[in-house]
């Protein structure tokens, strides 16, 4: 089997001598964003890396809407499909904490494509499961698929400079999580095919399964087959050729976990993709009991949640980039705090109205509020941190799964509250954990409320503080240097610092 | 561009939605006539059912101590199978409603027959796509506007007596089990495939 040799051209040339397809920075990343390209490595990388994500999500929500069927096919209630819904997003709050740091010292190719072929078996073995418990664990274990979510994010933000890199990661994100959506579309067609071809409604089902599961293998196949982990190559190679440096792990990950904003930006993104998660499973249920429904039309407007995430999400994240041009980080800043607290406004909102037509159009509106402030989310990750990058996208990544996980349990886990008060509820939540994105403050750009530190902190003191004297002796926090010399963009046009 | 594509959307949506306003909406269970008499007996008595085994015989005829005339309207007999009580604890999408375009007592459709004043009888084997629960036979007498004009059940106004317990088929196979097995193995051991050639290109990089 021939392997690209992406290893070997980054073995013994300097950097002065390799040729890219697209223009780059000091860092080899990728200053353009070429949709329609699949050239080496960058628009490979991103079209890799958002088709694996997506059939992650295809197989964790590949059951909601075949569960009429495998409901009674499995004697579920509606406690154990709950608990269903809960398990398939708490698997990767875990999952995406380890997934940053897996990221920062395997390099994304090798991390993703092992979590999606080791998940596969999950997705396989839901054809053969007999009972409510089955279900709970393989719904459990495929649901750890969706920290390729971290890798995602960490790849493009390898591989796109400042400039590009809310859009990289926004559209890699939203395309990826459009697999959400178009599960429910997909499986349901599956299901009827394969009912065609004579099967029995009870085996039909299982045997669709093995879909999601085969395009989970193929699609982790195609990253290690053609991706690589860094415009310059990729992790091991560079490794051993001592272009790169292996960081201490330890270091690494205290290094991220002390930094408050990753904390700030994890509850925040627990509010605006915890809040997609939930109405992921809650959804089309939604629509089905309080308008009465049949399930194809519940189902037809559950996906279209999902759905909008093809534009939505990447529409966040392009607005951060266009905010940035022009008022830099603290435009990022505040696009971020308006769209989602709107989002939250829209939910509250949602839960209120009686008639259907305008539960559609609002839920349609809020759709894509919700959506574009997980892409604006992540325009502001990647200037945390440069040497625990892996660390905060896990870490905010993980908080977006926990805030799903707590919103289910609070708000729809049995009969506390009706479907309509829960949603509502939860708009509110949303409202109140945006808040502390006022408190994220850049000594070198500014906050929301606060301009740049008087102190005239450069951008290079920000990241380099990541790393010790002795460190910067043996040369380790170069990348550091250059990503910090690329981010001088992040002061927006109407520059207040003087140059240093 | 957003907004065409939310509007595309929306009427997309709009055009798929039946109107609820359908005729029968607000029919209520509760004025129908229990002019039936329904038997629902399975084969033996006592024992949990088969799906797509075993056979219920299922009788419906006219009360004799109704109207007179309680079948004028009759055009067609619906006969269904029904959850009982205890198969619709903790499950919302049985649960029964006073309104019938509403109530999801009885999901499955046993036989729908022209009315016939004669008494009649059917041996029914339990359908393969039967979930397993408790259940009653209830029949509907409706006229030629298909609306439900009246009814009957083997069971209770309480749907407590004369009950039967059906096992549905699991739907897995060995030859399922088999692909999964084999599609994971293969899933994992390609995976170590890699990591090993990943390792051997790295160790090669090192020597040049």
């Amino acid at each position: 089997m021939e392997v690209e040799g992406k290893g070997g051209e980054a073995g013994t040339t300097t950097t002065a001598t390799r040729r890219f397809a697209l223009p780059v920075d000091a860092e080899n990343k990728s200053t353009t964003f070429r949709l329609f390209s699949v050239a080496k490595p960058h628009m490979r990388a991103f079209h890799l890396s958002w088709f694996q994500f997506f059939c992650c999500f295809v197989s964790t929500f590949a059951a909601p809407p075949l569960l009429p069927i495998i409901r009674e096919n499995l004697n579920l209630t509606a406690t154990d499909i709950g608990n269903a819904g809960i398990a398939s997003v708490s698997g990767s709050v875990f999952a995406r904490i380890v997934m940053g740091t897996a990221c920062d010292l395997f390099g994304p190719r090798l991390a993703s494509a092992a979590l999606t072929l080791s998940t596969a078996p999950a997705v396989y073995f839901t054809a053969g499961i007999k009972s409510p418990i089955g279900f709970i664990m393989v719904r459990f274990f495929a649901g750890f698929s969706l920290a390729t979510f971290v890798s995602t994010q960490f790849w493009m933000s390898s591989m796109f400079s400042g400039p590009v890199v809310g859009s990289a990661n926004g559209i890699a994100a939203g395309w990826g999580n459009l697999g959400g959506g178009a599960t429910q579309l997909i499986m349901p067609i599956v299901f009827s095919l394969i009912r065609r071809m004579g099967a029995t409604k009870f085996t039909a089902w299982r045997i669709a399964f093995f879909i999601p599961g085969l395009f989970q293998t193929l699609s982790a196949f195609a990253v290690l087959l053609f991706g690589q982990d860094l415009p310059d190559g990729d992790y091991w190679a560079m490794h051993k050729s001592g272009e790169k440096e292996k960081d201490d792990v330890g270091k690494v990950i205290s290094n991220g976990i002390s930094n408050y904003r990753g904390w700030i930006t994890a509850l925040a993104y627990g509010y605006c993709f915890g809040v997609e998660l939930t109405i992921d499973n809650i959804i089309a249920e939604y629509f089905f009991d309080r308008f009465h429904l049949n399930l194809q039309t519940a189902g037809i407007i559950a996906a279209s949640f999902g759905l909008a995430n093809f534009f939505a999400r990447p529409g966040g994240g392009i607005f951060s980039d266009l905010m940035a041009r022009r008022f830099g980080m603290r435009g990022r800043l505040w696009a971020w705090w308006i769209v989602q607290t709107l989002g939250g406004v829209l939910c509250a909102f949602l839960g209120q109205i009686h008639s259907l037509t305008w539960s559609i159009v609002v839920m349609l509106i809020f759709s894509v509020f919700v959506q574009a402030a997980c892409g604006l989310t992540f325009g502001v990750v990647p200037f945390i941190s440069r040497r625990s990058l892996g660390v905060i996208s896990g870490m905010t990544g993980a908080g977006g799964n926990v805030g799903a996980v707590l919103t289910q349990l609070i708000f729809f886990k049995g009969s506390t509250y009706s479907r309509e008060t829960g949603i509502t509820l939860m708009g509110i939540m949303s409202i109140a954990c945006s808040l502390p994105i006022c408190f994220i403050y850049f000594p070198q750009w500014g906050g929301m409320f606060c301009g740049p530190s008087s102190k005239k902190v450069t951008e290079e003191d920000y990241y380099l503080a990541e790393w010790s004297a002795k460190e910067k002796a043996k040369n380790l926090h170069l990348a550091s240097q250059k990503f910090a010399e690329t981010s001088v963009s992040e002061r927006g046009r109407a520059s207040t610092h003087p140059q240093t | 561009m957003a907004i065409h594509t939310l509007l595309f959307a929306s009427l997309l949506i709009f055009s798929l939605i039946p109107s609820s306003r359908e005729g029968n909406k607000g029919r209520l269970f509760s004025v129908l006539q229990n002019s039936l008499d329904v038997t629902g007996k399975p084969v033996q008595d006592g024992v949990v059912l088969e799906a797509g085994k075993d056979m219920v015989t299922i009788k419906w005829k006219l009360k004799s101590s109704g109207k007179v005339d309680a079948d004028a309207t009759f055009k067609t007999i619906q006969v269904k199978l029904c959850y009982a009580p205890i198969s619709q604890v903790d499950r919302p999408w049985r649960k029964t409603h006073n309104e019938l375009f509403k109530d999801k007592t009885c999901p499955h459709e046993i036989v729908s027959k022209p009315y016939d004043k004669t008494p009649q009888s059917l041996d029914w084997t339990v359908d393969l796509d039967i979930p397993t629960g408790t259940y009653f036979v209830r029949a509907y007498g409706i006229d030629g506007d298909g609306q439900e004009v009246a009814y009957g059940q083997s069971s209770d106004e309480g749907r407590t007596k004369n009950l039967f317990s059906v096992q549905a088929i699991s739907g897995g196979h060995v030859s399922l089990d088999i692909a999964s097995i084999l599609f994971s193995v293969f899933s994992v051991v390609s995976l170590l495939v890699f990591f090993v050639k990943e390792k051997k290109k790295a160790k090669l990089e090192q020597r040049e």
